[in-house]
């Protein structure tokens, strides 16, 4: 099983914390480059003729923003040149804000099935802080035309005193928008956003604060049923992300548009992150991306290990084995014995202790070779 | 080269560090002819490119010079640079022994300081010579007749005629030329004695051997005479001689009176140390040149490779540098936290400093070196007794009778304002009070004894930074005297990290214990345990810190397009680590050896 993924650069407004290929001021450009993504779908797919998907992506910028007509184009292109699997999970992130009801009941006709929405927060002085053009009761508006669906919701902590209780009142709001999938990331201050500045001036919160609002997010999410299934993200049963699992098993999956990444065939390749050099190299009939490796040996074991294990149920030792034709317990006795005090294995999987799961680099470090 | 004994000058300029005594040996060399100014690369004579960086000379090198005077003779001079650190006091006395003149330099805003202190005693014990010269006349702070009289009134030398130039400008520096002709002695010596030849320096050099610098103080030495060193006592045949033009250049033989180098195939720069005469065999001289001292290491410590595999590479490093460095001395050491590695000694601190950073620079080898030692006099209860250089050496408190350490005298010259700073420190530092001179109404010399130990931590520093860089510092070694001085051990998660250890006077050990406890803390990473710090002496914990566990750091996403860029990060991370040092699980940064040495300096 593998994936798709498709990159839509443009949004309204650029928050502060925000380093993706996302730009505000290009909007004159969505025509051509959803012409020249069409054409990226097509000839994507057609190199890989034999492999099926089952999921696809929406992510960006905020694909939301941008005319329904571009995102329903794309689904039909996927649909009509990809090989997809029955009812593939298709997700779009979207932005409160930033739709209607005609523009959902459009998403909902192509098949879009699953809605990652980016709350944030809850507290609005901390939206307009982030620079984010919605507020709480706009999240509402949002739900509210899509009751009864699959939604997902973001939530940020580390922000400028911020505090557990507010991220507890974020929470609450997300569910009552009916969210039954939560991502709750520590906010990453990324060199050269504006953000960055109020960390360089230590007003964000510390590694040991996040770390306590991050406990307690684990902690009151649990009451409530939805249990962690990844570093950063919550489900209640069943309503796991399958496209994101499908990374964390190291499966393939191909990504189109600007800045994407593709994983095929032990190849890893990623588009190029200007509109104008993508549409370019697209229209001339030439590759888009930017940087391209084979992945082999112990590289792509570690990626195996490193990835599997941010997840809960962890890394299925016998998938390693099949996959690399070796034996893992063998192989990887040191780092195993020296790490036992955080890892546990039965069933044959090996997972990181729960309570370790956040202070896991130190831990794969060691099955780096 | 035919020019007559009487026309020959050999010369060396003294000052204090930064007064330009570099730049003024550029300019002579300039207007010599010797280099032309546009292929002259700034200071010539500082060659290392380490010397170069830090404006200090280590290494001397002699220069040569033709020299066309007023009365219309020509002249060779032969300018021997010296060394300007109190580390290298003994090389520049040697280097001294081989001149009739010193050209004292003394800058015309700063006036006599420390060194130009202790440097014109120098030349003054070695009968010289001595012109004053008033550098830097082109500042305007600069102040050439006050420099003058004090140059009078603390040194008794006639100073009121000395040449006022600025040698960065390049003014008045025939005066300087002139005034060597007609002051420094021409070099008195018998062509036809018996072969007196001072060796005031050497190095290695690939195809040659070793090259003994020397001044020629009787007779002559060509390719062919068979030669022999009377402290070492080796024979040796000479293949050849020359004189420095700045480069290596091969003569028929050297006079009387001459400088330049011997090569006779030599192997270890031990056989020529520098101080060492070399006479004939077949016609030996009654009686060496007097004077002679070995260069003693002061100062001891444990030198290993960052990376384990590298010790081999380290080893190499070390006996190349020691070809060309007969002060440092080099012994396996074996660390339990460190592995395998060097104690290696050295005349100060600077030289320490100046051998790690050749050794990382030249043998692009990343090095850990300990906090660093002295040699102690240990005296055992069963009688026995011995040195100890390495705290992990030291036997258990139960064997010991008593122990030893060296004192040195020291000297201290500061404006009277910071005469109460200056005593406050010295007496933090376990200093006894000698004397204190009034030289004039503008500076003082506090004279004290003070523990060897207590200097090589941060004396200079804190001297320095207590005086805002007025006071300056010469001392010798004096003597061993009795001390009550225990180990001080540092644990780390209830292990023992023997390269951590130190010995110290027992009532300095609560308080080193936990500077240094504290400043682990700051260096040691959070890991993902607690990690407690103690301080004992005796096995007895005086002083504790602790490193939390850290609790994140995980990266918040992980999706398809952050797979590489997180590995990067990881494999960055992994880089990082291989410079640490596992201490039982814990793990340290290999700066944290020797960070532990500057815990005063933070506060």
């Amino acid at each position: 099983m593998a994936g798709i993924y498709i990159h839509v650069p443009f949004c309204k407004s650029k928050c502060s914390y925000c380093d993706f290929a996302s730009y505000p001021k290009e909007t004159s450009k969505i025509e051509s480059y959803f012409a020249c993504l069409y054409r990226e779908i097509e000839a994507r797919a057609k190199e890989f003729k034999d492999k099926t998907f089952s999921t696809v992506y929406f992510g960006g910028g905020t694909p939301s923003f941008v005319d329904e007509k571009f995102i329903l184009g794309a689904v039909r292109q996927v649909k009509k040149h990809f090989n997809l699997v029955y009812n593939p999970e298709i997700t779009i992130e979207i932005n409160p804000g930033t739709v209607n009801k005609e523009k959902i009941n459009a998403y909902k006709s192509v098949g879009i099935n699953r809605f990652s929405i980016g709350l944030q927060t809850g507290y609005d002085c901390q939206l307009k802080k982030l620079n984010r053009i919605h507020t709480a009761k706009d999240f509402l508006e949002c739900t509210n035309l899509l009751k009864g669906e699959n939604i997902s919701a973001d939530i940020l902590i580390g922000l400028e005193d911020q505090t557990l209780e507010q991220v507890k009142k974020s929470i609450d709001l997300a569910l009552t928008g009916g969210a039954k999938h939560l991502s709750v990331y520590a906010l990453t201050p990324e060199v050269g956003t504006p953000i960055y500045n109020d960390y360089l001036n230590g007003r964000l919160l510390s590694d040991d604060e996040v770390a306590d609002i991050y406990d307690g997010v684990r902690e009151y999410l649990s009451q409530k049923g939805i249990d962690r299934y990844e570093v950063s993200n919550f489900a209640l049963k069943g309503f796991e992300s399958k496209h994101n699992l499908n990374y964390w098993e190291r499966g393939e999956y191909v990504g189109l548009g600007v800045s994407a990444s593709s994983f095929m065939n032990n190849r890893r390749w990623t588009n190029s992150y200007k509109i104008d050099e993508y549409n370019t190299a697209i229209i001339f009939n030439k590759v888009p991306e930017i940087s391209s490796d084979i992945i082999e040996g112990k590289d792509a074991e570690f990626e195996f290990i490193m990835l599997a294990l941010r997840t809960e149920n962890g890394m299925s030792i016998e998938r390693f084995n099949k996959e690399f034709n070796l034996d893992f317990l063998k192989e990887y006795a040191e780092p195993l014995k020296k790490k036992q005090k955080y890892l546990i294995l039965e069933n044959n999987r090996l997972k990181i202790k729960p309570e370790y799961l956040y202070v896991q680099n130190d831990i794969i470090l060691e099955f780096m070779k | 080269m035919s020019i007559k004994k009487e026309n020959i000058r050999n010369f060396c300029i003294v000052a204090h560090i930064d007064h330009g005594k570099s730049t003024l040996a550029d300019r002579l060399m300039e207007k010599t002819g010797q280099v032309s100014e546009r292929d002259m690369e700034e200071q010539l004579l500082d060659s290392m490119d380490l010397e170069r960086e830090r404006g200090i000379t280590i290494k001397l090198t002699p220069v040569r010079m033709f020299y066309k005077a007023k009365n219309g003779e020509e002249y060779l001079f032969n300018l021997i640079d010296t060394p300007g650190h109190v580390d290298f006091t003994y090389e520049v006395s040697r280097s001294l022994k081989a001149c009739e003149g010193a050209i004292l330099i003394v800058d015309a805003t700063q006036g006599v300081q420390a060194q130009t202190l202790a440097n014109a005693y120098l030349a003054l014990d070695n009968d010289l010579e001595i012109m004053p010269v008033i550098n830097k006349i082109d500042l305007a702070s600069a102040m050439p007749d006050e420099a003058a009289k004090e140059v009078e009134e603390i040194l008794g030398i006639e100073a009121m005629s000395a040449p006022r130039i600025s040698a960065k400008c390049g003014t008045n520096i025939e005066q300087v030329l002139e005034a060597v002709v007609e002051r420094v002695p021409a070099p008195k010596g018998d062509d036809n004695a018996p072969l007196k030849a001072l060796i005031f320096d050497s190095y290695y050099d690939n195809f040659k051997g070793v090259i003994c610098f020397v001044r020629i103080m009787d007779g002559t030495v060509k390719v062919g005479t068979k030669i022999r060193t009377y402290m070492s006592d080796k024979q040796f045949d000479v293949t050849e001689v020359g004189v420095f033009a700045p480069n290596l250049s091969p003569q028929p033989c050297l006079r009387a009176g001459e400088v330049g180098y011997i090569a006779a195939s030599i192997k270890s720069i031990e056989d020529t140390a520098v101080g060492d005469t070399i006479t004939e065999v077949s016609r030996p001289a009654e009686k060496p040149l007097d004077g002679y001292k070995k260069a003693l290491p002061m100062v001891f410590s444990g030198v290993f490779p960052v990376d384990g595999s590298k010790f081999n590479d380290l080893k190499d490093a070390l006996l190349k540098l020691k070809l060309n460095d007969a002060a440092l001395s080099i012994e396996p050491d074996n660390s339990a936290a460190l592995g395998f590695g060097f104690r290696c000694g050295f005349l100060g601190l600077l030289h320490m400093d100046v051998i790690q950073a050749r050794i990382e620079r030249e043998f692009d080898l990343e090095i850990i070196t300990t906090a660093p030692s002295v040699s102690y006099k240990v005296y055992k209860t069963d009688g026995q007794n011995f040195t100890v250089e390495n705290p992990s050496k030291l036997p258990p408190t139960t064997e010991i009778d008593y122990m030893e350490e060296p004192v040195i005298k020291a000297s201290i010259f500061t404006p009277p304002d910071y005469v109460g700073p200056i005593m406050d420190l010295c007496q933090s530092k376990r200093g006894i009070y000698k004397d204190m001179v009034y030289l004039d109404k503008t500076r003082v010399e506090l004279k004290y004894i003070l523990p060897l130990n207590e200097i090589i931590y941060d004396f200079f520093d804190q001297l320095k930074s207590r005086t805002r860089g007025y006071a300056s510092f010469d001392y010798e070694i004096s003597e061993y005297v009795k001390s009550d001085l225990v180990k001080l051990d540092m644990l780390l998660n209830g292990e023992v990290c023997d390269a951590l250890s130190i010995i110290v006077h027992k009532e300095k050990a609560y308080e080193r214990g936990r500077q240094i406890a504290e400043k682990l803390k700051e260096v040691i990473p959070r890991q993902m345990f607690e990690i407690p710090i103690q301080a004992a002496v005796g096995g007895k914990v005086i002083a504790r810190e602790t490193v939390k566990a850290f609790r994140k750091d995980v990266l918040a996403k992980c999706y398809g397009g952050d797979v590489t860029r997180k590995k990067k990060l990881l494999e960055k991370q992994k880089e990082g680590k291989k410079k640490m040092r596992s201490i039982g699980s814990v793990e340290i940064p290999s700066e944290a050896f020797i960070s532990i040495l500057k815990t005063d300096n933070d506060r």
